[in-house]
C-alpha cells in the first residue's frame, strides 16, 4: 500500500507545484479573464465530488472491522516501559488474528513489521483500555513489534518478535 | 524597473502599527527559528549516525525543537496579525508587551525544564508520560515545562482578548467581523477587510483551543502533585490534540494576513473580502476544530463517528485552502506584471507550500492509509511542508518586507541564491521524510536501523541548505533593520 500512497501523493504535489510555477510565470502575461469565478465554482464542485467518491469508497467497509471471535485466533499483547509481552509466539498462517492490546503505564503504539521492515498494521495502546485489531498473515516467517507512540527514553528499544508458521490441519 | 510605494500607505496615523515591538518580536523569532533548525539538523545527523547523541539528549532536543518551533511559529504569526490588525483597529501596545513578556517567561521555564531538569516528554506532553519518565526526569521538571505552557497560554489569551475587544468595538460584533453580512448578502457600508475576518476567526478558535489546553495542563499538573488524582488518558489525549492541532494551525492562519496585506503592493490589486472569502473563513473556523480527530485514527476505542469526521474534514479542509486562498493568489498574480523580490517570492511560495503540504496531510487522514502511515516519518514529512515552506516562509517574507524600504526592485544575486537554496533545501528535506514514511520508518526514534541511514543522511544534507539560507534571511533582516533606523 505505501508505494501507491507515495506515488499518488508525489504526483498530486508535483501537479500543484507546477500550477503555482505557471501562475507565477503568468504574472507577465494577460490578466485573468471574465470566466475566473466560474472556474472557481467548477473547482469547488470537482473537489467536492471527488471527496465524496473517495470518502464513500474508503469507508464503505470499516477499516477497523474485527474478525468474529469464533473463527479468529486471540492474541494478547501488553506493553510497558520498555517491553512488549506477546502471549503467543507462534501464529498460524492465513488465519485471522485478533490482537488485544493493553498497556501497564503510558500510551504506546503496537506496530507490526514484516522481515523487510514494512509496517503492516498498528493500533494505539491506551492506559485503561483494551484496543483490538485484526490481521491475517499471508507469509510465514518472523515479524517484529515496534513501538509507534513516543513513550520515553527507551521508546526506540521497545521491540519484540513473533513467528508466523504453517500449520498442517 | 522599480516602483515607489510607501509601506503601510493608506493607514491612518492614529492606527499606525506598533512597528518597534513587532520588529523586536521578529528578531527574536528569526533567532529562535535558526537555533531550532540547528537542533533539527543535529537530530537528523544523529539519526543518520554521523554524530553520536545520547538518546536521552536526543529526546530532550526533540522536545525543545517541537515546543520551540510551534511556539515560534505562533509568536511570529501573532506579531504579523497584530501588525496588520493595527491598520484597521486601535490595539493597546501594553498588551503586546505583556504577551511578549509572558511568552519569554514561558520560554525560560521550558528551556530550564528540558536542559536543566532533563524533561524529554515531547511537546505533546501526552498524559501520563510527564509523570512516568522511567527515571529520566523528576516531577519538578515536568511541572516547570507545563507551567511554561501555561504562561504562554495566558499571554495568548490576553492577546486575543484585546484583539477580540477592539474588533468588537470597531465592527459591532465578531459575527459581523466574520463577514456574515457578506454571506447573507446584506448591505454593509463598513465590511471587514480580510485581515479582520482572519483575526476574528482565529480569536475565536484559538481561544477555545488554549482554554481546553489549559484544562488538560492543569489536570496533568495536579496529577503530578497528587498521584492519586487520575485522569482518563483518552480524554486527556483528545484535549491535547485539540489544543495542539488548533494552536499550530492558528499560527498559519495568523501569518497568512501578511499575504493579504503585502501582496497587493506588488499586484496593484487589493485583496478584498467577498462572499466566497467569508464563507471559506467560516468553514475554516469549524473545520479546524473538528479535524483534530485525525490524530486519533488508531485509537480504535474512539466512537467511530468521530474517526469518520476526522477523515472527512481532513479532506474537505483542503477545499477552502486550494479553491479560495491558492486560487485567489493565482488570480491576483496573473497579468499583474509584479516584481519578484525576496518578499513577494517568499509570500507566493508560502501559499504554495501550505497548499502542497495539505495533500499528504489529507491522504494520511484516510483511516486505511493512516493504519500504515500513522507515526511514521510521513507525519513530519507533511507538517514540515506547510510549516517550513508555509508559515516560516510567510514570516521570512514579512521580515524582508519590514526592511524593504520604499522601492521594489528585482532580487539581487544574494537574495536569489538564498531563496533558491531555501526552496531546494526545504523541498528536498520534506520529500525525504515522505519517502521515509513510505518506507515505514517510525517517527521520534532516537536510534535508527542500518536500513534507514541513507534516508537520514540525505535528509541531513538538505537540512544544511535550509539552515544556511535561513542564516542569510535572518542576518540580512537584522543588518538592514539597523541601517533603516540610522
Ligand atoms: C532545518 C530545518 C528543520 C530540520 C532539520 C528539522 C528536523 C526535525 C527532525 C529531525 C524532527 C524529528 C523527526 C522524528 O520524528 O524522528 C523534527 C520534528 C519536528 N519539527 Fe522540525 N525541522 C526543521 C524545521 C522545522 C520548522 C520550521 C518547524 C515549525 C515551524 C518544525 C517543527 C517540528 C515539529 C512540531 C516536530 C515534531 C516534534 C515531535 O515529534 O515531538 N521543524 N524536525
Ligand atoms: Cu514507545
Ligand atoms: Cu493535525
Amino acid at each position: 500500500m505505501q508505494p501507491v500512497v507515495l506515488l499518488i501523493s508525489l504526483i498530486l504535489m508535483a501537479l500543484l507545484s507546477t500550477i503555482f510555477l505557471l501562475a507565477a510565470r503568468a504574472s507577465r502575461g494577460p490578466g485573468p479573464g471574465p470566466k475566473a469565478n466560474a472556474k472557481r465554482t467548477g473547482l469547488i464542485w470537482a473537489l467536492t465530488i471527488l471527496g465524496v467518491i473517495v470518502s464513500v469508497g474508503s469507508l464503505r467497509s470499516w477499516p477497523h472491522a474485527l474478525a468474529s471471535t469464533s473463527d479468529a485466533l486471540e492474541v494478547n499483547v501488553s506493553g510497558g516501559q520498555w517491553w512488549w509481552d506477546i502471549d503467543t509466539t507462534e501464529i498460524p498462517l492465513g488465519k485471522p488474528v485478533n490482537f488485544n492490546v493493553t498497556t501497564e503505564d503510558v500510551t504506546h503504539g503496537m506496530g507490526i513489521y514484516d522481515r523487510d521492515l514494512t509496517l503492516l498494521t498498528q493500533v494505539q495502546a491506551i492506559p485503561g483500555y483494551t484496543t483490538q485489531i485484526t490481521y491475517t498473515f499471508t507469509e510465514p516467517g518472523s515479524y517484529q513489534v515496534l513501538c509507534m507512540e513516543f513513550c520515553g527514553v527507551a521508546h526506540h528499544d521497545m521491540v519484540n518478535e513473533f513467528e508466523v508458521v504453517v500449520v498442517e490441519e | 524597473m522599480s516602483i515607489a510605494i510607501e509601506p503601510g500607505a493608506g493607514a491612518p496615523a492614529a492606527t499606525a502599527p506598533q512597528a518597534g515591538a513587532i520588529k523586536v518580536t521578529m528578531i527574536l523569532s528569526g533567532a529562535v527559528f535558526t537555533l531550532m533548525m540547528v537542533f533539527g539538523l543535529i537530530m537528523r545527523a544523529a539519526q543518520g549516525q554521523w554524530i553520536e547523541l545520547d538518546p536521552a539528549l536526543f529526546y530532550q532536543i526533540l522536545t525543545a525543537h517541537g515546543a520551540g518551533m510551534v511556539g515560534t511559529a505562533a509568536l511570529s504569526g501573532a506579531a504579523i496579525l497584530w501588525y496588520f490588525s493595527g491598520r484597521h483597529v486601535v490595539l493597546t501596545a501594553g498588551i503586546f508587551w505583556a504577551f511578549l513578556c509572558l511568552f519569554l517567561l514561558g520560554v525560560v521555564l521550558i528551556l530550564g525544564a528540558i536542559f536543566i531538569g532533563g524533561f524529554g516528554g515531547a511537546w505533546t506532553f501526552l498524559f501520563p508520560l510527564p509523570a512516568l519518565s522511567g527515571g529520566a526526569w523528576e516531577a519538578g521538571a515536568a511541572a516547570a515545562f507545563m507551567l511554561g505552557y501555561v504562561a504562554i497560554g495566558v499571554g495568548f489569551l490576553l492577546y486575543y482578548l484585546e484583539l477580540g475587544r477592539q474588533i468588537h468595538a470597531r465592527y459591532g460584533s465578531l459575527v459581523r467581523a466574520l463577514g456574515w453580512n457578506l454571506i447573507l448578502g446584506r448591505e454593509d457600508d463598513n465590511p471587514p477587510p480580510p485581515t479582520i475576518v482572519a483575526a476574528a476567526a482565529v480569536t475565536i478558535f484559538n481561544s477555545i483551543g488554549i482554554i481546553l489546553g489549559a484544562a488538560v495542563l492543569i489536570a496533568s499538573l495536579v496529577h503530578l502533585l497528587v498521584p492519586g488524582f487520575e485522569v482518563n488518558a483518552l480524554l486527556a489525549k483528545n484535549l491535547i490534540y485539540f489544543f495542539g492541532h488548533v494552536f499550530i494551525n492558528a499560527s498559519i492562519y495568523m501569518a497568512v494576513t501578511a499575504v493579504y496585506e503585502i501582496l497587493p503592493e506588488y499586484t496593484g490589486r487589493p485583496w478584498k473580502s467577498n462572499r466566497v472569502f467569508a464563507l471559506a473563513w467560516n468553514a475554516v473556523l469549524i473545520f479546524v476544530m473538528a479535524v483534530y480527530w485525525h490524530h486519533l485514527l488508531q485509537d480504535v476505542v474512539m466512537p467511530p463517528w468521530m474517526l469518520v469526521v476526522g477523515q472527512l474534514v481532513s479532506y474537505f479542509s483542503g477545499i477552502p485552502l486550494i479553491a479560495v486562498t491558492a486560487f485567489s493568489t493565482f488570480l491576483y498574480v496573473r497579468g499583474s506584471k509584479m516584481t519578484w523580490d525576496l518578499t513577494s517570492s517568499l509570500l507566493v511560495l508560502s501559499v504554495a507550500g501550505w497548499s502542497v503540504g495539505s495533500i499528504p496531510a489529507s491522504i494520511d487522514g484516510m483511516i486505511s492509509v493512516n493504519k500504515v502511515m500513522h507515526n511514521t516519518m510521513w507525519v513530519p514529512g507533511h507538517f514540515h511542508t506547510y510549516l517550513l515552506l508555509g508559515e516560516v516562509a510567510m514570516a521570512f517574507g514579512f521580515m524582508a518586507w519590514l526592511v524593504r524600504g520604499k522601492t521594489i526592485s528585482e532580487m539581487g544575486t544574494l537574495d536569489r541564491a538564498a531563496f533558491g537554496t531555501y526552496l531546494a533545501g526545504a523541498a528536498g528535506f520534506v520529500t525525504v521524510f515522505l519517502f521515509s514514511g513510505a518506507a515505514s520508518i517510525p517517527r521520534r526514534w532516537a536510534v535508527h536501523y542500518e536500513e534507514w541511514l541513507t534516508h537520514d543522511r540525505i535528509g541531513t544534507v538538505f537540512s544544511v541548505l535550509v539552515v544556511l539560507a535561513t542564516l542569510v534571511f535572518v542576518v540580512r533582516f537584522v543588518t538592514r533593520l539597523g541601517r533603516n533606523e540610522d
